[in-house]
C-alpha cells in the first residue's frame, strides 16, 4: 500500500551539498540547474534554520537553465555562469553542484570544472541531482568531492601530523547545533592534547579541507561520515573512529579517555582535564537537583531527530538525568549498512525501558507515536510542537527545523553542550508547558 | 475528409531502415492523390523531409526556437513536392542535450502555433526515430497527438527488435488514449526469407502487415536526385508500390494494440528463423515451407 509522508524534514542531495558548502568560508557555490533549486534551498534550510550562508541566499550563483539548455545541452550555460561568477565573487574555491534536469541531460560537468581550472580558477564539482538521494547523501557527495578534488588543486604533498585529528559527519543545518557541537568536540580534543581539524571549521575555511590528508585519525560523527572516512582510509591510510552517537555530558569523557589511550597521550594531563570537566558538570547537576524535583522533571520523554543526536541525547536524558524514554524517533533514513552498535544502542531503550523506537521521516506518523507515548517532555523539531501541545507536555526544540528558536553558537555535544542542554530543558519546563 | 484535424499518423522504425524515404514517398503519394499533407520529422538528424523539398535548407523548429523567442509557421516550414508542408523538429548535436525533450518541445510548439488548425491538413505524418529510447520519443504516440502508428522494418533482427520496442511503447500508451498500431510496413524486401520472416513476426505480435516495399535501385537513384520516387520516376513499379501503400493507409483506418514479444520469446523466435534460413541456404528442403 502506498503511504504519504507529511512534512518531511529531509530535503534533496543538492541541498545537502549546498548546506555544507555554505558552511565553509571562502567557498562559492555555483548551481547548475533550474532557478527553483537554489530558491528551494533558501526557502528550506535557510529560512527554516534561521540562517544563511555568505553566498547561499537568493543571490546565489545559478545557471538557471531553461528548455533550450535541456534540449541542446547546458554545458555552455554553465561555462558562462562560471566565467561571470569569478568576475563578481572573489572566492577561494568555486564549487559546482548540479540539479536533476542537468544530470538527466548529462551535461559534462567535470569538463567545465577542468576548463575553469585551466584558466587558473580553483573549481571543483559534485554531481548532486536530487534523485540520487536526500540531504544526507548530498552532504556525503560534497564531502567526497572536497576530499577527492582539493588535493589536486595544489602542488605540495601534505605529510601526516602525529596528533592531528579530522572531525566530520555533522551536517550543517540538518543539525541546527552543528557549529556548537563541532567546536565543543574540538575544545575537548584539544584539551587532552590533540590537534583538531574541524570540518567545516570556523577559522580556517578552505584551508581546513586542504589539511585533511595531514590527519592521523578521522573521527566520523553519525552514520553520514562513514563513506568519507572509508575514502580517507583508502587514499591516505588514515584510520577512523566512528561515533554513532553525539557524546553528550559524561559520554564525552569516555571518548576522551579512549582517544588518550589510542594516541598514548600524557595520561596525567588528559586525566586531569577530563576530571575537571566531569566535576564541573556534576556540580552543575547538583545545583539543579532541587529544581529537578520541584519542577517534577522526572518524566517520560519523546525524542525526535537525527540518529546521532537521538542516540546522544537519549543517553544523557536516561543515564544522567534519570528520565524515562517513551519514544525515540529517528528521522534520517539510515543507510542499510548502518553499524550494529547504533541499532543495538537504540533497541536497548526498547528492551530495557519499553520505549517505542520509530524510524520514519513522516511527521504525521511521528506525531501519532508521540501522542501514544503520553510523554511529559517532547524534544523534537517544530513539526512536533502540535503533538506536544496536545499532550500538554514540555516542549524543547532540538532538531531541524527549529522554528521559533535561533541558534548560532549553541551546541549540545560534550560537557558544555550538556550544560546548555540542561539550561534549555529546565527553562522550557519553567517557562510554561509549551 | 470531414475531420478538421486530419489524420495524424506516426511512422517509426530503426535508424537507417528507410523510414524517412518511405514516409516521404507516402506523403508524396497522398499529396498526388489530392490530399493536404504535413510531414513532421522527429529526429535530431533533421533529414526526414529532404527528398520532398529537393534537398534545400530548412531551419528546424528547435534551432529557430533557440534563436528567436517568437516563432512563426513560415520560419519553420517549407512547401515541398505536391504542396506537402515540411517541418523538421530538429534537436541537439550527437552527444549533448536531450533529443527526447526536444521532440516534446517541438510538438508542443506546433500545437501552440496552431499549425494544424491553420493548414487544415488531411494527413499529418510524424517520422520518428524508432528505438523509442526514452519518453520523449514516445510523445507522438501519446494521447492527443497521433491516433495511429506504423512501423517500418526490414528482415534484419535489429530492425525487428526496434519494431518490437515500439510495440511495447504502444502497448503502454494505447489503453490511456494513445496511438494504436496501424500495421507493419515491410521494407527492403530482397532475400527470399524477408517477407515470410516479417509476416511471421507480425503474426506473433498480432499485427497486420500493410505493405511490402521491395529493395529497388529506383529509390537510391531518386534520393541521389533529392526527390521522392513519386516525383522522380512516377511511372516506375516502385512508385506504384508507394501509391498502394498510401491508399491502404488512407482507406483502412483499422488499428490494433500489439502484443510485443518479451526478451526470451524474441530470442527464441529469432533462433528458429536462424535455423530456417541456414537450412534453406544449405539446401535442406522442408515440407510446405516457402523458403
Amino acid at each position: 500500500m502506498s503511504q504519504h509522508i507529511a512534512e518531511t524534514r529531509n530535503s534533496c542531495a543538492l541541498h545537502g551539498a549546498l548546506q555544507l558548502i555554505d558552511a565553509i568560508r571562502g567557498v562559492v557555490p555555483v548551481i547548475h540547474s533550474n532557478a527553483g533549486c537554489g530558491m528551494q534551498h533558501f526557502l528550506g534550510i535557510n529560512r527554516q534554520g534561521n540562517n544563511s550562508g555568505p553566498y547561499g541566499s537568493p543571490p546565489v550563483s545559478s545557471s538557471n537553465i531553461s528548455e533550450k539548455h535541456v534540449v541542446f545541452g547546458g554545458s555552455s550555460r554553465l561555462r558562462e555562469q562560471l566565467k561571470n561568477t569569478v568576475k563578481v565573487v572573489d572566492g577561494e574555491l568555486y564549487f559546482i553542484v548540479t540539479g536533476c534536469s542537468t544530470e538527466m541531460v548529462g551535461d559534462d560537468i567535470p569538463a567545465m570544472a577542468k576548463e575553469g581550472r585551466e584558466q587558473s580558477f580553483p573549481v571543483i564539482y559534485a554531481n548532486t541531482p536530487g534523485f540520487r538521494g536526500d540531504v544526507h547523501h548530498g552532504y556525503q557527495l560534497a564531502l567526497k568531492a572536497l576530499v577527492e578534488q582539493l588535493p589536486g588543486l595544489e602542488g605540495e604533498k601534505r605529510s601526516k601530523k602525529e596528533r592531528r585529528v579530522n572531525v566530520f559527519g555533522i551536517l550543517p543545518g540538518q543539525d541546527p547545533f552543528w557549529r556548537g557541537n563541532l567546536e565543543e568536540l574540538g575544545r575537548l580534543l584539544e584539551g587532552i592534547g590533540l590537534e583538531v581539524n574541524l570540518l567545516p571549521g570556523e577559522e580556517l575555511g578552505v584551508e581546513a579541507w586542504r589539511r585533511v590528508p595531514e590527519a592521523s585519525l578521522n573521527i566520523a560523527v553519525s552514520a553520514w561520515g562513514e563513506p568519507a572516512a572509508k575514502l580517507l582510509d583508502e587514499r591516505y591510510g588514515t584510520p577512523s573512529l566512528f561515533l554513532e552517537a553525539l557524546p553528550v555530558g559524561h559520554a564525552a569523557g569516555n571518548l576522551l579517555r579512549s582517544l588518550a589511550e589510542l594516541f598514548r597521550l600524557d595520561a596525567e594531563k588528559s586525566d586531569r582535564f577530563i576530571a575537571a570537566e566531569d566535576t564541573r558538570l556534576r556540580r552543575r547537576l547538583a545545583e539543579l537537583s532541587d529544581l529537578y524535583f520541584q519542577a517534577g522533571l522526572q518524566q517520560s520523554f519523546a525524542l525526535v531527530g537525527e540518529s546521532a543526536a537521538v542516540a546522544g541525547i537519549a543517553e544523557f536524558l536516561t543515564g544522567t538525568l534519570g528520565l524515562l524514554p517513551g519514544l525515540l524517533a529517528v528521522t534520517d533514513p539510515l543507510p542499510e549498512d548502518t553499524s550494529e552498535t547504533l541499532m543495538q544502542s537504540l533497541s536497548g531503550y526498547q528492551d530495557e525501558f519499553g520505549a517505542q523506537v520509530v524510524f520514519s521521516e513522516d511527521s504525521a506518523r511521528i506525531a501519532d507515536a508521540i501522542i501514544e507515548s503520553k510523554a511529559g517532555i517532547v524534544l523534537g523539531s517544530e513539526f512536533e510542537r502540535p503533538a506536544a501541545e496536545e499532550l500538554d507536555a514540555v516542549f524543547l526544540p532540538v532538531s531541524f527545523p527549529l522554528g521559533r528558536k535561533v541558534v548560532i553558537e549553541r551546541g549540545y555535544a560534550g560537557y558544555r553542550g550538556a550544560s546548555a542542554f540542561l539550561e534549555d530543558l529546565f527553562s522550557a519546563r519553567l517557562s510554561g508547558k509549551t | 475528409m470531414n475531420d478538421k484535424r486530419g489524420k495524424h499518423i506516426a511512422i517509426y522504425g530503426k535508424g537507417g531502415i528507410g523510414k524517412s524515404t518511405t514516409t516521404s514517398n507516402i506523403s508524396a503519394a497522398l499529396a498526388e492523390a489530392g490530399y493536404r499533407v504535413i510531414q513532421v520529422g522527429c529526429d535530431p538528424k533533421s533529414d526526414s523531409t529532404t527528398i520532398l523539398r529537393g534537398g534545400n535548407d530548412l531551419p528546424t523548429v528547435l534551432d529557430t526556437l533557440r534563436e528567436q523567442s517568437k516563432v512563426r509557421i513560415e520560419d519553420i516550414s517549407a512547401v515541398g513536392f505536391g504542396g506537402v508542408l515540411c517541418i523538421e523538429a530538429g534537436g541537439p548535436v550527437p552527444g549533448v542535450g536531450c533529443a527526447g525533450r526536444g521532440i516534446n518541445a517541438a510538438v508542443e510548439l506546433l500545437h501552440d502555433l496552431k499549425v494544424f488548425e491553420e493548414h487544415k491538413p488531411d494527413f499529418v505524418l510524424y517520422d520518428v526515430l524508432g528505438d523509442v529510447v526514452c519518453g520523449g520519443f514516445a510523445v507522438p504516440i501519446r494521447d492527443g497527438i497521433a491516433e495511429r502508428a506504423f512501423v517500418v522494418t526490414s528482415s534484419d533482427f535489429m530492425a525487428v527488435f526496434a519494431a518490437n520496442n515500439l510495440f511495447k511503447a504502444i502497448n503502454k500508451y494505447a489503453p490511456s488514449g494513445g496511438a494504436r498500431l496501424g500495421g507493419v510496413i515491410a521494407n527492403s524486401i530482397q532475400a527470399n526469407y524477408s517477407r515470410p520472416l516479417i509476416d511471421d513476426f507480425a503474426s506473433h505480435a498480432g499485427v497486420p502487415v500493410v505493405g511490402y516495399v521491395p529493395r529497388s535501385m529506383v529509390v537510391a537513384q531518386s534520393e541521389l536526385y533529392g526527390k521522392t520516387v513519386i516525383e522522380a520516376y512516377p511511372d516506375s513499379e516502385q512508385a506504384g508500390v508507394y501509391r498502394k501503400l498510401a491508399s491502404c493507409i488512407d482507406a483502412n483506418s483499422e488499428s490494433v494494440i500489439p502484443r510485443p514479444l518479451n526478451g526470451p520469446e524474441l530470442k527464441k523466435w529469432a533462433r528458429t528463423w536462424g535455423d530456417r534460413i541456414f537450412q534453406a541456404e544449405s539446401g535442406v528442403v522442408q515440407h510446405m515451407e516457402s523458403i
